[in-house]
């Protein structure tokens, strides 16, 4: 953003940037990478209580697994937001646009460049904010259904160790590459 | 010496008639496996106790569909039968156990052996067992019940992804 500033862009190209942008605020990054620890983390009991892994004499598989499934997780979200926030942006425009223009409609003050300015800053909260919730929940639900699949029933003739790393591994790195599509 | 004989010959056919069980009464009590979760085998146990009008019961023979074996006698007076099933074959409902004193599984024993049906031989008595049906279970595993539920809820995460792309 201070880059952005110092180059002199004005405030709409800043948030045109910010919507095109695959950066994500530290807002969102928390928000991410707190989601994808406790997903991550999730299955753990899974292993613990009915795959009857050890907790303690296993804690350190169990922490390096849920790191790294956490960090690709992460990515998953952030591609998977990126992806989808320029399409939900688009189907909420006339919403978005209609509404503000409602509220804005006595504000005879206000030019019409700031209007503009300001819808379009809307329209970038609330595409940021459905794909945000949306990227967790799409990954969540195809994290938690491919995790279970495996360790019931691909890898169940694996050791439990063995089926804990696969499985969260392999969940974790797929849903991080398949985020990397464009559709 | 001729004497001797004729006490010999008494005292037997009098023992023969003291061994003997008439009319005897069966009490029993019975214990089969009810929760075959955690099992591979059924087991049927039937513990019970012979009261003769007159005579001894003395050592008993238990059939069950074709098998026969001798009574373990666990108390004065009181027997017991188990045996195991596997859990997959294990029929339940009754299950008659026939009872047979020495004499009856001379008899079984001759009939079998000239391929008789041993079903003809008198029984001293039948013993019922009755096993109720061992659980094995719930219908549907609990993690496929899981599996579709989260299949369930990953089908509406990607359809409505695909909505949002179209």
């Amino acid at each position: 953003m201070s880059k952005g500033q110092s180059k002199g862009f004005t405030k709409e190209e800043e948030l045109l940037l910010q919507d095109f942008s695959r950066n994500v605020s530290t807002k969102s990054s928390a928000l991410f990478y707190g989601n994808a620890l406790i997903v991550s983390a999730v299955p753990i009991w899974l292993f613990w209580r009915i795959h009857i892994i050890d907790l303690y004499s296993s804690l350190i598989l169990f922490t390096v697994v849920t790191a790294v499934s956490t960090y690709l997780l992460a990515m998953a979200y952030r591609n998977t937001k990126f992806t989808l926030k320029h399409k939900i942006a688009v189907k909420r425009e006339e919403a978005v646009t209609r509404d503000l223009s409602k509220k804005l409609a006595d504000d005879k003050k206000m030019s019409k460049k700031e209007k503009d300015e300001r819808i379009l800053w809307k329209k970038n909260e609330v595409a940021d904010f459905e794909a945000t919730t949306f990227a967790i929940f799409y990954n969540n639900a195809l994290f938690l259904a491919i995790v279970i699949i495996a360790s019931f029933y691909l890898l169940q003739s694996f050791t439990p160790a063995v089926n804990y790393t696969l499985s969260i591994g392999t969940t974790a790195g797929l849903l991080a590459l398949l985020s990397t599509g464009s559709q | 010496m001729t004497r001797l004989y004729i006490l010999a010959f008494i005292s037997l056919l009098s023992c023969t008639f003291c061994l003997g069980c008439s009319n005897p009464k069966v009490t029993s009590s019975s214990f089969t496996t009810v929760d075959a979760t955690i099992v591979t085998n059924i087991a049927y146990i039937s513990e019970f106790s012979v009261t003769c009008e007159s005579g001894k019961a003395g050592n008993l023979y238990a059939e069950v569909e074709g098998n026969i074996s001798p009574v373990s006698i666990v108390g004065n007076n009181r027997y017991q039968v188990s045996w195991t099933e596997e859990a997959k074959t294990a029929k339940s409902g009754d299950r008659v156990i026939r009872l047979f004193d020495e004499d009856g599984y001379t008899t079984y024993k001759k009939a079998s052996r000239s391929k008789e049906d041993t079903q003809n031989v008198p029984a001293l008595v039948n013993v019922v067992l009755s096993h109720p049906g061992a659980y094995n279970g719930p219908w549907l595993k609990s993690e496929f019940i899981a599996t579709i539920l989260s299949l369930l809820v990953a089908y509406i995460a990607v359809s409505s992804r695909a909505k949002v792309l179209s």
